[in-house]
């Protein structure tokens, strides 16, 4: 058989709630354009994250049943950290309520102000961390990504050359640490080969600076590994999995993604010393080291979900879910990253609206225009997630790429959803010249996008089309196809 | 007429028994500590009353209702009301749990120099503050620290105190005045309305906020009802929203009170004040529509909220702490009175005389007890209060207690007396409790890690002798106790 299908069948549903296009225009502007500000109730498809938003198995609702809520010692906890010792192969597993506040409590100890901690790419609340200790971030994606090379199979890589340089050309101790993170998320979740974790762990090897891999999407890579690397097309994930882990000192992880939970992460490390001083850390912010801040309960659901989330016939299905969404876009020719990855498809949103040049955010605008349509919720990763506003003049400084991200929830959608979701993208495609940018009206210093308040900047042909009402608007529309 | 549970089991969970040789070698494995026993080999876990609570149907039904939405999930809005009915703070900043507020409230008002009063002090509360720069300062009533005294309200915040810190160091150097419910280190005391009155006009009048530790709040409101005059027939709920409306926001661990496994939530008036936590809560919990939260785990507390309230459970759950008290002090154990509302503290410094505080009288006899019946206790005593930053030398409390806390909904009146026979088993074999070393010792909140061992049996002092029902004088025999015999043969 070529058809691949779910393998699982659906246990408990959650009823969705239908607005209408008047609605959510109203709900738009009432979360000023921002939709991290809209409620749940009123998205119809929630393609915001991937984290955080799976659906659990029956295995896992079991062994929630069965969690042990003592606050020191539970029984929950020792599964939890078996189940994480005998995939990733770490001495010390550190609980945490989630993946943000693994990285806080490892670059508190790794990192000083100052200091460089350069990546493959830094995710925003990643970033965030680093800088607010007053460290820089350094972000050194490879060349086939910066060049947009669709064919390379590994375009979340680190870029050796210029990682070499960086070593070279400071003084020891003025790298702390690396930091891949895989997929790359910020690279539109482009995997990380083998190869590319060996040299990089080689690199820093022979430097002793320790390495760490954010391991939020772990499985999803070695997936791709066994998929694209000709060396390992005949080993099983898990086997990949230990050999990724065994070239660095720790991860990090966010069970958020590939943990197939709800809530909750880990820090695994080796080093005994590092491990004592995380523990004493974490329990002032996070809880005790046998819980850190969750309860028995997600313990449980992580220690089933990791061993779930390497079952290849979880990962082919996940891949067909993201390839047909990733074709049904192609096909009515919105502009997508190539190749897709698993965890979402994104699209380029720059490229499919060219008349709005990126200080006007134009991925937030689509973002927006998506909403509105159909009443699906996606995230824009451009300028507005990670540019920044010049504080003397006001302008943006830009992201190099202006992207939407479509991120497709663990096992919760089915195929008739995501054909909804083309359907949206067929009637923005033929209208998109008259969707409009959208400016900064209010916004924080730190991770502005989660609430800031956008308004839209209106263009006079806009502003014609938004005083007609809506049958006359999509009479505009047909006239534009013809 | 006995006060009955006011709910039937639903759902059980088997414990496991075991016998007096392997929670010796348990207790050995686990250092002498407690808090590194594997609760597998607890027979009942008194460790804490933090998120070990049976949750509800009526919870376990909201869980399945769980929106696990990144943004905007329903469960928040249901939470947020739930928040602002009972507690009247108009912004609700989930966390996933009660430190995660502090945390994020202690970074917010604090600068380095700046002094911080508080009803006692808690663990992680002034470890908060200190790493924010501020200096904890104690202004609690004198009482609190006399485990003798039997005043109504040892949880009072002495306002000479508090106004002799604001003249000396000025209003300018005291952000806020952390103000907490049922205070646990003092043995779960409660505060007076009249007391907050009182201390919020002054703070008021001084432009200093007043942040309550709302965490065992209802329980104090139950001892408001029952002890302090004219609130007799106010409910729970309305002397809740009289407490609340007295301060400027709330620290909140869920794992108390409201019911629930896990998190906590940050509760505050000043929409200013709200945007600038969001902008850490988003850096440390999660985005402030879940804070690190499960939408499940939001819904669950906010049906928390709704039974938490209501007084007949307040009427078992603090009604079985009191149970618990009698049945101890039947053996005659000296125990800090009065009972407050989540724990009984026994005093080891009383009952191990033999024991100096360098030899962690506490520890020992929690370790002691775990061994005598498989009862997990936690040591709130020396080990607890750290050491002093500047001198470096241990912070000696007054109280040297073992405290036993009742999870909520968890065990029956049938357990209580297996923890009361070990207890006075304890008192019988006193003698032969020997003090502890500290073999390892973490920087910041010791207790938790920390390590110990046996002081060989030579260096102990010579115990005083002393029989069973000395120390306290209300004391009774033990042979009135109908299940002694009983619980005897089982645990051997």
């Amino acid at each position: 058989m070529k058809t691949i299908i779910e393998p699982f069948r659906i246990k408990a549903v959650e009823p969705i709630h239908l607005t209408t296009k008047s609605e959510r225009n109203s709900f738009l502007i009432k979360a000023g354009f921002n939709l991290f500000q809209i409620p749940a109730q009123n998205v119809t498809i929630d393609l915001l994250t991937d984290s955080g938003t799976a659906a659990l198995s029956n295995e896992q609702w079991a062994a929630l049943m069965r969690a042990d809520e003592s606050y020191a010692g539970a029984a929950s906890f020792y599964r939890f950290e078996s189940a994480v010792r005998s995939i990733f192969g770490f001495r010390h597993v550190m609980p945490v309520h989630q993946g943000r506040a693994a990285e806080r409590l490892l670059f508190q100890q790794m990192v000083r102000p100052g200091q460089i901690v350069p990546s493959n790419t830094h995710f925003d609340t990643t970033r965030a961390n680093i800088e607010s200790l007053g460290a820089n971030a350094l972000d050194l994606p490879c060349q086939a990504w910066r060049e947009s090379d669709s064919e390379e199979h590994f375009a979340g890589n680190i870029d050796i050359e210029r990682l070499k340089q960086l070593l070279d050309s400071t003084d020891s101790g003025a790298v702390p640490m690396a930091l891949l993170t895989v997929t790359n998320n910020a690279c539109a979740g482009q995997p990380v080969s083998m190869q590319n974790i060996r040299e990089t762990s080689k690199l820093l090897r022979r430097r002793q600076i320790p390495f760490f891999i954010d391991a939020a999407r772990f499985a999803e890579n070695a997936f791709l590994i066994q998929q694209r690397e000709a060396a390992y097309a005949d080993r099983s994930i898990s086997s990949i999995v230990s050999e990724m882990f065994s070239y660095v000192d720790g991860c990090l992880m966010s069970c958020k993604k590939d943990g197939i939970a709800n809530i909750g992460g880990f820090i695994a490390v080796n080093d005994d010393a590092l491990a004592d001083r995380i523990k004493e850390e974490m329990i002032v912010t996070e809880g005790f080291p046998t819980y850190g801040g969750l309860s028995g309960r997600e313990l449980e659901t992580i220690a089933v979900g990791l061993g779930e989330a390497i079952q290849e016939d979880y990962l082919r299905y996940r891949q067909a879910a993201a390839q047909f969404l990733h074709f049904g876009l192609r096909k009515i020719g919105v502009p997508v990253v190539c190749p897709p990855s698993l965890h979402a498809i994104y699209v380029d949103a720059a490229a499919m609206f060219p008349h709005i040049p990126a200080s006007q955010l134009p991925g937030q605008a689509l973002a927006c225009e998506l909403y509105r349509e159909a009443g699906i919720r996606s995230c824009e990763i451009g300028t507005a997630m990670f540019g920044k506003t010049d504080h003397e003049t006001g302008e943006q400084i830009c992201a190099p790429k202006e992207l939407v991200r479509l991120a497709l929830p663990r096992r919760v959608y089915t195929q008739s959803h995501y054909e909804y979701v083309i359907e949206a993208f067929k009637n923005i495609t033929k209208r998109r010249h008259l969707v409009q940018g959208l400016r900064f009206k209010a916004q924080a210093q730190k991770l502005r996008h989660f609430t800031a308040v956008f308004e839209p900047i209106e263009s006079e042909i806009v502003s014609i089309f938004c005083q007609l009402d809506v049958e006359k608007y999509l009479t505009a529309d047909l006239a534009y196809e013809i | 007429m006995p006060v009955a549970e006011p709910y039937k089991i639903k759902m059980v969970e088997p414990l496991m028994m075991s016998n007096r040789d392997y929670r010796k070698k348990a207790i050995k494995n686990a250092h002498y500590n407690t808090f590194l026993l594997q609760s597998q080999d607890v027979y009942i876990d008194l460790l804490t009353d933090s998120g070990t609570a049976a949750m509800s149907e009526y919870q376990w039904a909201g869980m399945m209702l769980g929106d696990e939405a990144y943004a905007g999930s329903k469960n928040f809005y249901v939470l947020e009301e739930a928040v602002q009915k009972y507690y009247g703070y108009e912004f609700v900043l989930p966390t996933h749990q009660g430190r995660g507020a502090e945390h994020i409230i202690s970074k917010l008002l604090i600068k380095p120099g700046d002094y911080v009063p508080g009803n006692m002090y808690f663990t992680t509360t002034r470890a908060h503050q200190e790493l924010a720069g501020g200096t904890f300062v104690d202004v609690i009533i004198d009482e609190a620290h006399d485990a003798m005294s039997v005043h109504p309200f040892k949880g009072n915040v002495d306002l000479e105190k508090l106004q002799s810190l604001v003249d000396r160091v000025g209003k300018e150097r005291v952000p806020y005045l952390n103000f907490q419910a049922c205070v646990n280190m003092a043995g779960g005391q409660p505060f007076s309305l009249a007391n907050l009155k009182s201390v919020s006009a002054y703070c008021r009048s001084q432009g200093i906020k007043i942040i309550l530790d709302a965490t065992r709040c209802l329980e104090n409101a139950w001892f408001i009802k029952k002890k302090e005059p004219g609130y007799d027939c106010h409910s729970i709920a309305q002397i809740l929203m009289e407490i609340c409306s007295y301060t400027d926001g709330c620290t909140m661990s869920g794992k108390k009170d409201l019911l629930v496994n896990i998190g906590g939530f940050l509760g505050l008036r000043d929409s200013q004040l709200y945007e600038k936590a969001c902008e850490f809560g988003t850096l440390f919990e999660g985005l402030h529509t879940y804070g690190g939260m499960a939408g499940r785990d939001m819904e669950a507390m906010a049906r928390g909220i709704e039974e938490a309230v209501k007084e007949e459970h307040l009427d078992q759950r603090i009604g079985q702490v009191h149970y618990l008290a009698d049945r101890i002090q039947e053996y005659g154990v000296p125990i800090v009175l009065p009972v407050g509302g989540h724990a009984v503290y026994i005093d080891a410094a009383a009952m191990l005389p033999h024991l100096s505080q360098d030899q962690f009288p506490a520890q020992s006899l929690a370790a002691a007890l775990y061994v005598e019946t498989g009862v997990r206790a936690m040591e709130r005593g020396v080990v607890s209060a750290g050491r002093d930053k500047t001198s470096g030398e241990h912070n000696y409390p007054k109280l040297e207690l073992v405290r036993l806390t009742v999870p909520r909904r968890v065990y029956t009146n049938s357990h209580m007396d297996v923890v009361a026979y070990g207890v006075g088993e304890c008192l019988e074999r006193r003698n032969k409790i020997s003090g502890l070393n500290m073999t390892f010792e973490p920087e910041n909140m010791r207790f938790f890690q920390a390590r110990f061992d046996l002081i060989s049996k030579k260096k102990t002092e010579k115990p005083q002798t002393g029989v069973r029902g000395q120390i306290c004088g209300n004391s009774q025999s033990t042979t009135n106790n109908r299940y002694a015999d009983q619980i005897k043969e089982r645990l051997r």
